[in-house]
């Protein structure tokens, strides 16, 4: 292999410091002991993860947002799942266009989408609906879902269905026994990566969720934009912390290069 | 009628015909190979028997039952692909046993004809393996034996040696035809390697651009081959071109370029000729004694023989000679060439460089 240079070492580590030094500090100010935001000199504390443990709407919001996480997750990938079939299998008219439709929400930027929604809501009558927020999300989240589905379908060695066929096997039971269990780990990861983004989700969300159903980050915002204190510090770091694990599991099951990259 | 019984079969992709009127008889308990260059056909005839390609036209009848329209579920044969295509998130074991639980066979039962063939094929210690622990020459057995516990009226073997390592392959070449005097079961292999279609097969099928240009025993492929095509893609040959020239006792065929005379029989009408010549068949002789005269070219020594190209009037001539005391004359020096006259080839010249690639 091929060894970098000192120059380019140098400013590999640059971007990388770049990139990382925000996390760093507001993970190292959510142990302050203070009251403001300041990077713990003096000592450390848990104080602050404590308050936010017992900030009932916080522990709410974090709920609305795991539980919203789950369905929208969960519905997409279903959805996904067929249409990639559909899209990598058949040739009919107006595939690419199918395509291009499903990963739309990727390009449109997320205020267009929140706005349109919240106007569509008002309009008929759902505004702080829990079920039509999960298909708010259902939309943004899965061309996530389906960019991954699509490149485990595209990697995949046909001839072991064609295999199956041969030896007796119907189409249902094909799909059931050999293509659903080889496409699984990107099912998996796709549903993972869909589930990361729900529960990231701000600028749409700001627009569709009402008091009832508030998530995690919209109620980070509002609350940071009202008043500073290290809280917020401990609410990102714990968000850090459960993203950073998702991914850690995500790369252990599948490799994130081959799942991010995508082979399709 | 033959067992398996294939009457003008054609697959059509708009204009091109993939497979063009192929018509084959195959006996039950033959080991059949079709063997041609890449895109000549063969794989998609063999899809079309395994019922993974619809001909376009034609008719494939198995044991008088046309399944011509069948689906590969309702065929019941036995297919061993390329890559293999075991399934990955299953044992060894339960990869054999998916088409006996296709079958709906009690798993007692199941478990006994696993055990059955996976001993047949040597992988009795490997059955709670997966695919992916396993090197390719096992992948190799569980895949036939997968294909076998069926008990397939016919096995299909789709280029089943190309992804082994030479050493490994010649041994699975003899493997396979043990598993298949065993189990006693008809066979068509795809392939194109001729060493392979030749050492293993009953008959082999020579196929060219979608049409089936010779069928025959391999001994009988390999000693007359129909063209110049099949005379260079099955084993090597050396062209020479000729002339046929009247003589008053008949025909004699000239060698371009020499004086070199062959006594023929037969009418050629076209006058420009090829004769091919085998290597293996070309003595060397003291450089006065020989039908043609040249220096030696190169020389390489290949372990169990020598490998000499001559330069001589009729062009460079290959020349193979078995290892068997003193070394052949090394390169710059002058040899002569003779042959067996019945061991040469007369084909028609217009083919030459068509085919020859």
């Amino acid at each position: 292999m091929q060894k970098n240079g000192l120059f380019a070492l140098a400013f590999h580590s640059l971007i990388v410091l770049f990139v990382l030094a925000p996390l760093i500090v507001v993970c190292l100010v959510a142990f302050t002991p203070q009251n403001t935001l300041s990077l713990p000199w003096d000592g450390v504390s848990l104080r602050w993860f404590s308050a936010v443990f017992h900030h009932p709407d916080f522990v709410a919001s974090f709920w609305n947002s795991a539980r919203l996480a789950l369905f929208s997750a969960t519905i997409s990938t279903t959805l996904a799942v067929p249409s990639a079939l559909a899209i990598t299998r058949y040739s009919f008219k107006g595939r690419d266009a199918l395509n291009a439709l499903f990963l739309s929400p990727l390009i449109i930027p997320h205020l267009v989408i929140g706005v349109a929604f919240l106007r569509l809501f008002s309009f008929i009558g759902a505004t702080g609906s829990f079920g039509w927020l999960v298909a708010a999300h259902v939309m943004v989240i899965m061309p996530y879902a389906l960019r991954l589905i699509l490149a485990a379908l595209n990697g995949m060695d046909l001839s072991a269905e064609m295999a199956a066929r041969t030896l007796g096997a119907g189409e249902w039971t094909v799909f059931r026994r050999i293509t659903f269990p080889m496409l699984l780990p990107g099912i998996s990861g796709g549903w993972l990566l869909a589930f990361i983004n729900s529960f990231d989700e701000l600028t749409m969300s700001i627009f569709v969720t009402a008091p009832s159903t508030i998530t995690l980050p919209v109620r980070m915002y509002m609350y940071a934009s009202e008043s500073i204190d290290p809280m917020m510090a401990a609410v990102s770091t714990l968000m850090i912390a459960l993203t950073g694990i998702t991914m850690i599991i995500l790369d252990r099951l599948f490799g994130l290069d081959q799942l991010l990259v995508g082979k399709g | 009628m033959g067992f398996l019984h294939l009457e003008r079969v054609s697959k059509l992709y708009g204009e091109f015909a993939a497979v063009r009127d192929f018509d084959l008889e195959i006996e039950q308990g033959e080991f059949i190979s079709l063997l041609g260059p890449s895109g000549c056909g063969k794989t998609t005839t063999l899809q079309m028997i395994a019922g993974l390609v619809a001909p376009t036209n034609g008719r494939i009848t198995l044991d008088g039952r046309d399944i011509t329209r069948e689906k590969p579920a309702r065929r019941g044969l036995g297919v061993v692909f390329q890559s293999y295509a075991l399934f990955p998130h299953m044992t060894v074991a339960q990869n054999v046993a998916f088409g006996l639980e296709m079958r709906k066979i009690a798993k007692a039962e199941r478990d006994r004809q696993v055990a059955e063939i996976l001993s047949l094929v040597q992988l009795t210690t490997l059955a709670d393996r997966y695919p992916r622990e396993m090197s390719g020459g096992q992948r190799q057995r569980v895949a036939i034996a997968r294909a076998l516990v069926i008990k397939p009226p016919v096995l299909l073997l789709d280029e089943p040696l190309s992804n082994l390592d030479a050493k490994l392959r010649e041994e699975m070449q003899f493997e396979l035809r043990r598993i298949q005097r065993v189990v006693g079961i008809t066979t068509i292999m795809v392939t194109h390697d001729q060493a392979e279609a030749l050492s293993i097969s009953d008959r082999v099928v020579v196929m060219e651009g979608g049409r089936i240009t010779q069928v025959d025993h391999p001994y009988s492929l390999y000693e007359h081959p129909k063209n110049n095509f099949i005379s260079s893609f099955v084993g090597k040959s050396n062209f020479l071109a000729a002339r046929a020239v009247k003589e008053t006792a008949g025909v004699s065929l000239l060698v371009d370029n020499t004086d070199l005379k062959i006594p023929a029989t037969g009418n050629y009408p076209g006058g420009e000729l090829c004769l091919s010549v085998r290597p293996e068949k070309i003595r060397l002789t003291d450089p006065a004694g020989g039908m043609l005269r040249g220096s030696v070219s190169s020389r390489y020594f290949l372990g169990n023989q020598w490998l000499l190209s001559v330069a001589t009037p009729a062009g460079e001539i290959s020349v193979s000679v078995a290892n068997l005391g003193a070394p052949p004359p090394s390169e710059g020096k002058v040899t002569g060439l003779a042959w067996n006259i019945e061991e040469c080839r007369i084909l028609a010249a217009e083919q030459e460089g068509i085919l020859q690639s």
